[in-house]
């Protein structure tokens, strides 16, 4: 699938238009977050192992009565 | 000692003449209020000046002084905040044309209501990037904010108010946020401290959000000492704030206490190839200042390109989510230069954002293993000074790169793992100033606040009145 057809579909799926004066600049960012995300790839990360940053933790359990 | 009525009083002076009765709060509002009104269209710092709400404020000072009250610590210092906090009264326009049709904010920000607490005067609202997705302190809706020590340089963003609001003597403090670089990126290029507190620090509540899991807010200032007063008026629990952990430990008690003992990380890798020459330089010589009397030494941490790809996707990612309303809605009414990346964001594949966090994940472990024979690392501010306004592209590691989203690339590691950073200014001779990153561990303000302190006892870092650089 090329960029502007990856961009087209992605946008309908999430219900935006992405208009002409904005596809260079959509097209532009998309590239540099492909960028990013190589370089995220490319750190060994251990395959048994899923450990997300934004983990919320619940208050303690209130003292019993 | 500075005249707490002009322009370069640090709010500890301002503090102090209020409390002992050698100046009013009222005197200094109003000297303040002044100051704005003749200097802001210079610089476009502020985009609402609360100037009824400030004589208020100053009266009630003097009026519960001359009461007998305990004066607060910092009483009749006159502030200003980022507009993306919410002011009573005031539409919460986060740098946006879209949110001026919201209504007015109800309530003040929690750190709002701390700092009148404490004493302090509200003199408005400061001028942003568009709902802080910006480096360079441009604003298609406001104008740019103008860099007091370079007209025609940026100030950074997108706190880019507080930066020269803070540099240009109208406001002696603010209070901004940093998402990515935000507080730093502008400090570093307007020559102010800034302190970027531990993710969890300081309340959010009654301020627009960008990214819920980076968002941090504090404050800048044009000393060291400054901050420190700021960050202990600032703590407490916030009800409106799910990430505000309510941890309280004031730094002031400790801040003389100096880095001896200390051991101190410089460091290099990835942060001195994206640094030009004088951005290292500026390193140096907080590295060879505080090495005279503790331990300095070369440090690496390479994770940190890493804590920076995941800072950039989930930004967008998240951020985008957020506002996908508005961009379905409204998409024209947004900064072209803000428009563009958040249409992005929302098309982003799920897989890499999960991959981001995991690897956000796996910095945070890098980072506290590094700081288990590490007290604080030094690392610059930015690849390097004031860029030119209007500058598109940055040279960096020999090849260009964009510059709005490569502004702030050695902050967002920082950022990205909720670490404490203050940020000093270093004005080599003759030249614009650059910034210096303090970075602590977790919950370890007070020890990047003691060696800002050290480096402006020093001389090392300071900040400058604008036509007054170090010669």
């Amino acid at each position: 699938m090329t960029a502007d057809a990856y961009m087209d579909a992605a946008a309908a799926v999430v219900g935006l238009t992405i208009s002409a004066p904005q596809r260079d600049g959509v097209a532009r960012f998309l590239g540099i977050a492909a960028d990013m995300a190589a370089i995220l790839d490319a750190f060994p990360l251990d395959d048994g192992v899923l450990a997300m940053a934004p983990v919320f933790r619940l208050p303690e359990s209130p003292p019993d009565e | 000692m500075n005249d707490p009525t002009g322009p370069w009083a640090t709010a500890a002076e301002i503090a102090s003449a209020v409390a002992g009765g050698t100046v009013s709060a009222l005197s200094v509002t109003q000297a303040a209020l002044a100051r704005v009104a003749a200097g802001n269209a210079a610089i476009n710092a502020y985009t609402d000046v609360t100037a009824d709400r400030a004589l208020r404020e100053a009266a009630a000072v003097d009026a519960a002084r001359a009461a007998g009250a305990m004066p607060g610590p910092l009483a009749g210092v006159p502030f200003a905040v980022k507009n993306l906090f919410d002011v009573a009264g005031l539409p919460t326009r986060a740098g946006s044309k879209i949110n001026r049709d919201r209504p007015p904010a109800r309530a003040d920000a929690s750190l709002l209501l701390r700092m009148n607490a404490a004493g302090a005067v509200l003199l408005g609202g400061l001028n942003m990037g568009e709902y802080a997705y910006d480096f360079t302190g441009e604003n298609a809706h406001d104008g740019a904010c103008r860099n007091p020590h370079a007209m025609g340089r940026m100030t950074g963003g997108s706190s880019s108010g507080c930066g020269a609001a803070t540099a240009a003597g109208l406001a002696p403090v603010s209070l901004g946020s940093d998402t990515n670089g935000s507080l730093r990126v502008p400090a570093a290029l307007c020559g102010v401290f800034s302190l970027k507190p531990t993710y969890g620090r300081l309340g959010r509540g009654g301020t627009f959000p960008f990214v819920d899991s980076l968002d941090h807010l504090g404050p800048m200032a044009r000393s060291a000492t400054d901050l420190a007063l700021a960050h202990d008026a600032l703590q407490g629990p916030d009800p409106g704030d799910h990430g505000c952990t309510g941890k309280i430990a004031p730094v002031m008690p400790s801040l003389e206490c100096g880095v001896a003992g200390l051991r101190i990380g410089v460091l290099e890798g990835w942060f001195a190839s994206h640094a030009d020459t004088d951005a290292q330089a500026a390193v140096s010589a907080a590295a060879a200042m505080l090495g005279k009397t503790t331990d300095v030494f070369p440090q690496r941490f390479d994770a940190a390109e890493a804590a920076r790809a995941a800072a950039y996707l989930i930004t967008n990612s998240e951020s985008a989510a957020f506002h996908l309303n508005r961009l379905r809605n409204r998409a024209d009414d947004f900064d072209p230069d803000t428009r563009d990346r958040f249409l992005a964001g929302a098309l982003l594949p799920a897989a890499w954002i999960a991959r981001a966090q995991r690897v956000r994940h796996w910095c945070l472990e890098q980072a506290l293993a590094l700081f288990a024979d590490t007290d604080l690392l030094l690392a610059p501010a930015t690849p390097c000074a004031a860029p030119l306004a209007g500058q598109r592209l940055l040279q960096l590691a020999g090849r260009d790169m964009p510059l709005r989203p490569s502004l702030g690339l050695l902050a967002q590691p920082f950022s990205c793992i909720g670490l404490p950073v203050v940020t000093v200014p270093v004005f080599a001779p003759g030249q614009l100033p650059l910034g210096v990153q303090i970075v602590a561990p977790p919950w370890r303000e007070d020890l990047a606040l003691r060696a800002a302190l050290v480096l402006e006892q020093a001389g090392v870092a300071q900040a400058h009145p604008p036509g007054q650089r170090a010669a």
